[in-house]
């Protein structure tokens, strides 16, 4: 039986938990917690309603998050998301009224994003000014600019078609009720919770499969070294800052899209909650660490939290303080366990 | 050295070279040149341009003026991949590792293998990486560890094979022994032997002289951002080499020991 044994024991042996995983195993854990006592709370919380209502409310905060952790992961922060996401959306929303299809403009939108994220690799990577500053200047910028062309008013009546992004979702089944009434049988997925995984998978298997991905990581790790191992590091950091700024302007049009309004005043202090997803999901600001799993675990956290909280009738502003604490405990929590 | 070698034409020439920051001059007019199968000891005290020099040849700094010629012909590094893709390999002081990632993933930074789809092949890494790991230390463990984990001596030997693994021609080592123990170093000494017998040049930067007469076939001192003398290593004792290390000259009367290898190619002292 010794053999057997053996054989049982030696695989098991191999099965080593790293760090990351671990802390995403309890970053998972805090999640499933946080809903079993919503759930037991108030039952309604369960319901497939509520469910994908914290997807769609989710969706625009891990699409920040995750083009978040790409900057983050090369040891830089980007403070402008929040801005960019409004600015890409008014952008969108103007060219729609403009007259453009609904579709060009919101590309347009996603452009407008990406050009943004764009200025911020070059000020950091060509002027040396540090990611924290450079993006909090684009922070200013693209807020007052967003402000700016739409005279500080949101833009309405945008059409059907502009909602249907935000508002839309597939696999809709409606059947007839007894009362001769269209009944929702099932309300569908969601369209911006496709769009989050799509983008998350992707992102994912960038920074797993490819070279880009490795590089990032490498330069996020130890950028002289990166450096003088051929990595091209300012090209790599621009690529980070451009795909964030590009996600940030995709969350853009998924949020005026939901509201089917172009608001220049959305999305202040988003960026907070993009960082805190994040970092709840063990992306280290230092650098060189992060995940877009612990990201999107990250930012769940954050969804779950403030829907169940909001249920429970608790005020906007202690939910502001409850996340707080939860952001400083989830980095307290990892750096206990590093210190090991 | 063998008669061989001396025909050989130079593998490495550096003519000239200059580099000031600011009002400094770092490098200062400095030539020297390297042949296959030579080692060259680059010796001299903190800040006089040894670093410098060989941080201009493996491409991570450009010079102000002056050229570099491989095998004759002229080359132009702007990057260090520029170097890399020529054949020269670089060891630094500091290792150059990132630390959070695995040892394959280190050795192969920069120059990923890759499928037929352009993603990343991490099973050919790892093969390729455990192969030439355990030829250098046949006990290398922990391969899919972050290498911030490892030992000095495991990531010295990740930054050895990373250099030895793209077909080198030159390789440039900075202190390479100054962070290993006694097993470990003598390991080194027998990569550098048997890199030479393959007719690969290296240049040496130690500050262990009796490393440098144990290895090198040639040395170039450095005083003050200037090459103040370049011996065979029979020409010189150690109290000559400290003499031209601290100095930046040789002793009163001095005369060479082998006044027969004086002659020999390979000398290019200002």
């Amino acid at each position: 039986m010794s053999v057997d044994v053996d054989r049982i024991v030696v695989p098991l042996a191999r099965v080593k938990i790293t760090s990351d995983a671990l802390h995403k195993l309890s970053a998972l854990f805090t999640l499933f917690m946080l809903i079993a006592l919503f759930a037991f709370g108030n039952a309604a919380f369960l319901s497939v309603g509520n469910g994908l209502t914290v997807l769609l409310q989710t969706s625009v905060i891990g699409l920040l998050g995750i083009g978040m952790t790409l900057v983050i992961v090369t040891g830089g922060i980007d403070l402008s998301v929040g801005s960019v996401l409004a600015l890409s959306g008014t952008v969108a929303g103007l060219a729609v009224k403009a007259g453009m299809p609904v579709p060009l403009g919101m590309s347009m939108g996603i452009v407008v994003g990406a050009l943004c994220g764009a200025v911020n690799g070059i000020v950091v990577t060509k002027m040396r000014i540090t990611p924290f500053v450079a993006t909090l200047g684009m922070m200013l910028i693209a807020r007052g600019t967003a402000l700016q062309i739409t005279g500080a008013a949101p833009i309405s009546q945008l059409g059907e078609a502009f909602g249907k992004l935000g508002n839309g979702s597939l696999f809709r089944v409606i059947g007839m009720g007894s009362n001769g009434l269209p009944k929702v049988i099932f309300p569908g997925i969601p369209y911006p919770a496709i769009l989050l995984v799509v983008v998350a998978v992707t992102v994912a298997f960038m920074l797993r499969r490819r070279s880009i991905g490795r590089h990032i990581y490498a330069t996020g790790s130890n950028e002289e070294a990166a450096r003088l191992s051929g990595v091209a590091v300012d090209r790599t950091k621009l690529a980070a800052y451009v795909m964030s700024g590009a996600l940030a302007g995709l969350a853009g049009i998924v949020l005026m899209s939901r509201l089917v309004t172009a608001q220049p005043n959305e999305g202040v202090m988003y960026e907070l909650d993009a960082i805190a997803a994040a970092v709840i999901g063990g992306s280290s600001l230092m650098g060189g660490v992060g995940t877009v799993s612990g990201t999107m675990i990250g930012a769940f956290i954050i969804g779950v939290l403030r829907n169940g909280l909001n249920m429970a009738g608790v005020s906007a502003f202690i939910q502001q303080i409850i996340i707080g604490f939860v952001v400083i405990m989830a980095v307290y929590v990892d750096q206990l366990r590093s210190r090991r | 050295m063998n008669a061989q070698v001396k025909e050989s034409r130079p593998l490495v020439e550096m003519i000239d070279i200059q580099k000031s920051f600011g009002g400094v001059h770092a490098v200062e007019n400095v030539s020297v040149d390297l042949f296959p199968g030579e080692v060259v000891g680059v010796l001299g005290h903190n800040g006089a341009g040894k670093s410098c020099l060989m941080r201009i040849l493996s491409g991570a700094m450009a010079p102000n003026a002056g050229r570099i010629r491989m095998r004759g012909e002229d080359v132009r590094f702007v990057s260090p991949q520029d170097a890399r893709r020529q054949g020269v390999e670089t060891i630094y002081q500091t290792l150059a590792l990132a630390d959070h990632l695995d040892a394959p993933s280190n050795l192969f930074l920069g120059r990923e293998l890759k499928t037929r789809w352009g993603n990343l092949d991490d099973k050919r890494m790892m093969v390729e990486a455990r192969r030439v790991l355990h030829r250098l230390n046949p006990n290398f463990k922990n391969l899919s560890d972050p290498v911030s984990r490892l030992s000095g001596g495991q990531r010295q030997v990740i930054a050895i094979a990373r250099a030895i693994y793209f077909n080198v021609k030159v390789l440039i080592m900075d202190e390479p022994t100054a962070a290993l123990g006694p097993a470990e170093t003598a390991m080194v000494a027998d990569l550098i032997r048997q890199l030479r017998s393959e007719g690969i040049g290296i240049f040496l930067i130690s500050h262990d002289i009796h490393d440098v007469f144990d290895l090198c076939d040639r040395i170039v001192v450095m005083n003050r951002g200037r090459n103040v003398g370049g011996y065979h290593i029979e020409q010189v004792t150690k109290d000559d080499v400290l003499s031209l290390i601290i100095k930046g000259e040789m002793p009163d009367g001095w005369r060479p020991r082998n006044a027969a290898s004086a002659l020999q190619p390979g000398l290019n002292s200002h």
